[in-house]
């Protein structure tokens, strides 16, 4: 939209600055948890309930807060980069895969296929999580990484083919015909077609992925027994259990759980937002 | 649409079928095999060993006895209401941030608007706990500070009588029954969810500026130009998000669990369904029952899926 024609959208002779003054509002309440959560990290509890609104003197932050939430956290963070990544990565591969093969061709039983996945979105995960338990003693996946991987690779599936297949269709035909001329197995084509075309709704669902793997708590709260295989999720609850509150340091160890998250964030912000604006239109 | 194949180049090409294969057995392990488990384990007294008696429809007709099952139900109906006003935020700010003139303003606000996206949920989850806390809470020291204690005090006891708010005791947030649910309403202010108000600045995007110069033209105030313009072409969204956030509300627990702990907090208030079956499956280890009524949950959100399917189709 070019400057001229977005002046129209704003009441002509109206002034933005009330609508600046709202947002900005809102925005800053929406931001202060955040606020108090970096300035508390710094505080001891005496502090904090001395002066709760300011943050302290930086000559007296207490670093230490931060030292124990690094070693109690970085545990469960090695274990749910662990998680999220290969998680995000395997359903990402057979996501393309299986949505390559609907995409492709109508081959025989396709439909079938597809109903298949489809109904699954009306299954809501609620009444899966008892038999899910049972089913992970059986096979003794209780208590590993590994249970965790797989049951959200499963759970991503149909989500990532039902927005792949709609953009690997759109793909020109020409492009696979050509590849096909030349003799390209559909495996080459996957590779040198799909995915370079494909980069930036990769990199979407990719970044949905993990945020959902890295949100994670149900599943990993009734899978995991043992402290060193715990994710985050998992550490978190314990710790707003375990300890007598010494907020600055469970506020150091909640800052350092999201430090992964604004790290990507900076890397691929316009992907961020792009990509989450793009997935809201997709539904 | 994808290519139409003959029968032959089908049977040649046999080995598509397996791209599909790992997505399929993964979907069929962890998605199939549960749920037919879920229905069938629904009429059996289980608890999740290797022992089960089939009770027929034992397990369904305690559960249309169960007091705390309905109790349950009841709440939830409650939190879909708070929830459907807790959109309200979002589709004002999204209105407003596409009114403004600076593209530069906008993306900015975007970008801040995505910030809190990036704390993970479990994090704003538990600093919100935190500013419930009675003694050190955030939210009862902005009481204090800005004197509306007073005022709820005052309303306490002169006009309502509910014996919650007193001066000089803290206000048990999370312990009080009765400030449970109010408690669950205040979480999240000024609930603006960041996915929603991108949601509803992509459908206002495609507003085109005649219609507002038309508007313009015709002295459309603001207000009407929201209710005229923008509500109408946004409906789409608010409708898709208002059936994704009605059947997450029926089916979640995470929140209450965490807050309120595994009983719903104190008098069970802020129990839902699925915390209810959470409960009995890993608390008192009634797996048979628990899947009945997990299995209860599943038929409300189906029908409401198909009441939405059918009445409140989303035009694309």
């Amino acid at each position: 939209m070019s400057g001229i024609a977005k002046d129209s959208v704003g009441a002509r002779g109206h002034r933005d600055w009330p609508k600046h003054a709202i947002v900005g509002c809102l925005i800053l309440v929406e931001l202060f948890p955040l606020y108090m959560m970096l300035q508390v990290s710094f505080k001891d509890n005496a502090e904090f309930i001395n002066n709760p609104w300011l943050p302290s003197n930086p000559a007296s932050w207490h670093w230490e807060n931060w030292a124990f939430g690094i070693r109690l956290i970085g545990p469960y963070i090695a274990n749910t980069v662990f998680v999220a990544v290969s998680g995000t990565a395997f359903s990402l591969c057979f996501a393309i895969l299986g949505a390559y093969f609907f995409a492709r061709y109508k081959m025989p039983f396709s439909g079938v296929l597809w109903s298949a996945f489809l109904v699954l979105m009306l299954l809501p995960s609620v009444a899966n999580i008892v038999p899910l338990f049972t089913l992970l003693k059986e096979l003794s996946l209780l208590n590993t990484l590994t249970a965790l991987i797989a049951v959200g690779v499963a759970g991503g599936q149909v989500f990532n083919i039902f927005v792949l297949r709609n953009f690997i269709e759109e793909l020109p035909k020409d492009l696979f015909e050509a590849a096909e001329m030349d003799g390209a197995s559909h495996f080459q084509q996957i590779i040198n077609i799909v995915i370079p075309m494909s980069g930036p709704i990769i990199g979407t669902l990719a970044i949905l992925a993990f945020l959902g793997k890295w949100n994670e708590f149900l599943l990993p709260l009734i899978v995991l027994r043992d402290k060193e295989l715990f994710t985050l999720g998992v550490g978190l609850i314990y710790l707003d259990g375990e300890y007598v509150k010494q907020w600055g340091q469970i506020m150091a160890a909640y800052f350092i759980a999201s430090l992964p998250l604004i790290v990507i964030f900076l890397f691929c912000m316009r992907l961020f937002v792009r990509g989450l604006s793009a997935g809201a239109i997709k539904g | 649409m994808a290519f139409p194949i003959s029968r032959q180049k089908a049977l040649r090409e046999w080995r598509l079928y397996l791209f599909v294969l790992p997505s399929l057995l993964l979907v069929a392990t962890f998605a199939y095999f549960p749920a037919a488990s879920a229905i069938y384990h629904s009429f059996f007294d289980w608890s999740g060993g290797d022992t089960k008696q089939l009770i027929g429809f034992g397990n369904f007709s305690r559960a249309w006895n169960d007091r705390v099952l309905w109790g349950a139900f009841g709440t939830v109906g409650i939190l879909i209401l708070f929830n459907l006003f807790k959109m309200i935020p979002a589709v004002v700010l999204a209105v407003l941030i596409h009114r403004l003139k600076s593209e530069r303003w906008q993306y900015a606000y975007r970008v801040l608007l995505v910030i809190p996206m990036i704390v993970p949920s479990l994090v704003t989850l538990f600093i919100w706990k935190f500013f419930f806390d009675p003694n050190l809470g955030v939210l009862n020291r902005v009481l204090d500070v800005t004197g509306l204690k007073h005022v709820l005090v005052w309303l306490d006891g002169r006009v309502f009588h509910w014996h919650i708010f007193l001066e000089n005791v803290p206000v048990g947030w999370l312990s009080q029954p009765d400030l449970i649910l109010p408690s669950l309403f205040i979480w999240g202010f000024p609930w603006i969810g960041a996915v929603g108000v991108l949601f509803y600045l992509a459908g206002l995007q495609s507003i085109s500026t005649e219609i507002y110069e038309a508007a313009e033209l015709d002295g459309v105030g603001s207000l009407g130009k929201f209710f005229y313009i923008e509500l109408p072409l946004i409906l789409t969204q608010v409708r898709l998000n208002l059936t994704l956030l009605i059947i997450a509300t029926l089916q979640g627990y995470g929140l209450q669990l965490l807050l309120l702990g595994e009983t719903g907090g104190p008098g069970g208030r802020g129990m839902t369904p699925g915390l209810w079956m959470y409960n009995r499956a890993f608390i008192a280890g009634e797996f048979g029952y628990a899947c009945a009524v997990g299995m209860i949950l599943f038929v409300f959100i189906l029908l409401l899926t198909l009441f939405n399917n059918r009445y409140v189709r989303v035009e694309k």
